[in-house]
C-alpha cells in the first residue's frame, strides 16, 4: 500500500513538472510579435472612440489604410498629432483611411485627446490593448502600420511620425500602399 | 423686492446644487483601489507603478471617488473600459472561479495525502501483539484441534 502510495505521488509529481513545461513551451510559442512588412495585417474589430457602433479592418479591404496606435497619455503622440492630421486631410480624397487606436486609456481622455487636437479621422479604442498589443505587438506609443490595398503591411513606423526623414518614408509608403 | 431676491436665490441654489454636490463621505479611497487596480502597460498594480497610463487610470479614479462612486461601481467602468485584466484579482465568476478554488483544493488535497501518510506510518510502526498464551500445552492444543475438526 506504502509503495502504491509512493509511486502514485511521484506520477503526479512528474505530470506537474510537465505540465508546467508544457505551458513554458506554450508561451514561448505564443509570444507577441509585430507582423513584420509584407505580412497580412491581423484583423480587429474594435468599438469607435466615440461610442457610435465599431470598425472591421476587414471593411476597408481595397482602400489603403493607416493604423496609428496611441493613448492620450502618451507625450510624443500630441507632437505627432497634427502632422498626421495634415497628412489625412491631404491623402482621404485619394483613397487612404486612418485609423486612430486609442490603447491603455480612459475613455473620458482619449475623446479629450481627439477634442483638444482637431483630430477628424476615425478613432477606435482599444482598452484592453488585445488588438494592439495581442495581434500588433506594439510595445510603445505611437507606433503606425501603413497597410496596402491588398492588406499587406508596406511600413512599421515605431515611434512619432514628426521629424522630416520619418514623414518622407511615410508619404513614400502612402504611395506604395496605393498602388499595391 | 424682497421676494424677488428670494426667488434669484433661490433659482442660484438650484443651479449651484450639482456643482456643489460634492462628495463629502466618499464611499472608497484611491490608496485601496490603487492595490486593486492594474496598470496595463506595466502589470504591476497602480501603487507599483509610475507610468503614465496608471497615472491616467488614478486620475479617472480620483474622480469617481470625488462623485461619491462605489469600489464596485469605479471597477465595473474600469473593466468595461479596459477588461477584466484590470483587477489584481480574478472575478468571482465564471471559469476565473478556478483561480480562487483551485489553491484551496491544493491545500486540502495536500493535508489530505499528508495526514494519510501520517497515519499510515503510525500504524506500520505498531508492535505485533503478543500471542495470547491459551495455557494449554502442545500435546493438548493438537489434539483439541484435531477433536474439532472432526466435530466440523
Amino acid at each position: 500500500m506504502t509503495r502504491t502510495l509512493k509511486i502514485g505521488g511521484q506520477v503526479v509529481a512528474v505530470a506537474c513538472v510537465v505540465a508546467l513545461l508544457v505551458l513554458l513551451l506554450w508561451r514561448l510559442t505564443h509570444q507577441e510579435h509585430a507582423p513584420k512588412v509584407g505580412a497580412q495585417a491581423p484583423g480587429f474589430t474594435l468599438r469607435m472612440l466615440s461610442g457610435n457602433g465599431t470598425l472591421d479592418l476587414a471593411s476597408l479591404r481595397g482602400k489603403a489604410v493607416v493604423l496609428n496606435f496611441w493613448a492620450s497619455w502618451c507625450v510624443p503622440c500630441k507632437a505627432e498629432a497634427p502632422k498626421l492630421e495634415r497628412a489625412w486631410q491631404q491623402y482621404r480624397s485619394r483613397g487612404v483611411v486612418f485609423v486612430g487606436v486609442d490603447f491603455h486609456d480612459v475613455t473620458r481622455d482619449g475623446r479629450r485627446f481627439v477634442a483638444a487636437h482637431g483630430l477628424t479621422f476615425p478613432m477606435v479604442e482599444d482598452g484592453s490593448g488585445d488588438v494592439t498589443s495581442g495581434r500588433y505587438g506594439i510595445t510603445q506609443a505611437p507606433e503606425t502600420y501603413v497597410v496596402g490595398r491588398d492588406g499587406k503591411i508596406v511600413l512599421h513606423i515605431p515611434g512619432p511620425i514628426v521629424d522630416a526623414a520619418t514623414l518622407a518614408r511615410f508619404r513614400a509608403a502612402l504611395t506604395t500602399a496605393l498602388r499595391s | 423686492m424682497r421676494l424677488r431676491v428670494l426667488a434669484v436665490a433661490v433659482a442660484a441654489l438650484a443651479l449651484a446644487g450639482p456643482a456643489a454636490a460634492a462628495c463629502t463621505q466618499p464611499k472608497t479611497s484611491l490608496s485601496y483601489l490603487e492595490g486593486q487596480v492594474m496598470c496595463p502597460t506595466c502589470h504591476t498594480t497602480l501603487d507599483q507603478s509610475d507610468a503614465p497610463a496608471a497615472r491616467a487610470i488614478e486620475a479617472q479614479i480620483s474622480r469617481r471617488i470625488a462623485q461619491c462612486w462605489t469600489a464596485g461601481q469605479i471597477e465595473d467602468e474600469l473593466v468595461a473600459n479596459f477588461g477584466e485584466g484590470i483587477l489584481a484579482a480574478p472575478p468571482h465568476k465564471g471559469f476565473d472561479l478556478l483561480a480562487w478554488w483551485l489553491p484551496l483544493g491544493g491545500v486540502l488535497a495536500g493535508a489530505a495525502i499528508l495526514g494519510f501518510g501520517v497515519w499510515r506510518w503510525s500504524r506500520s510502526r505498531e508492535p505485533d501483539p503478543e500471542p495470547v498464551p491459551s495455557g494449554l500445552d502442545d500435546e493438548t492444543e493438537r489434539r483439541l484441534d484435531d477433536l474439532l475438526a472432526r466435530l466440523d
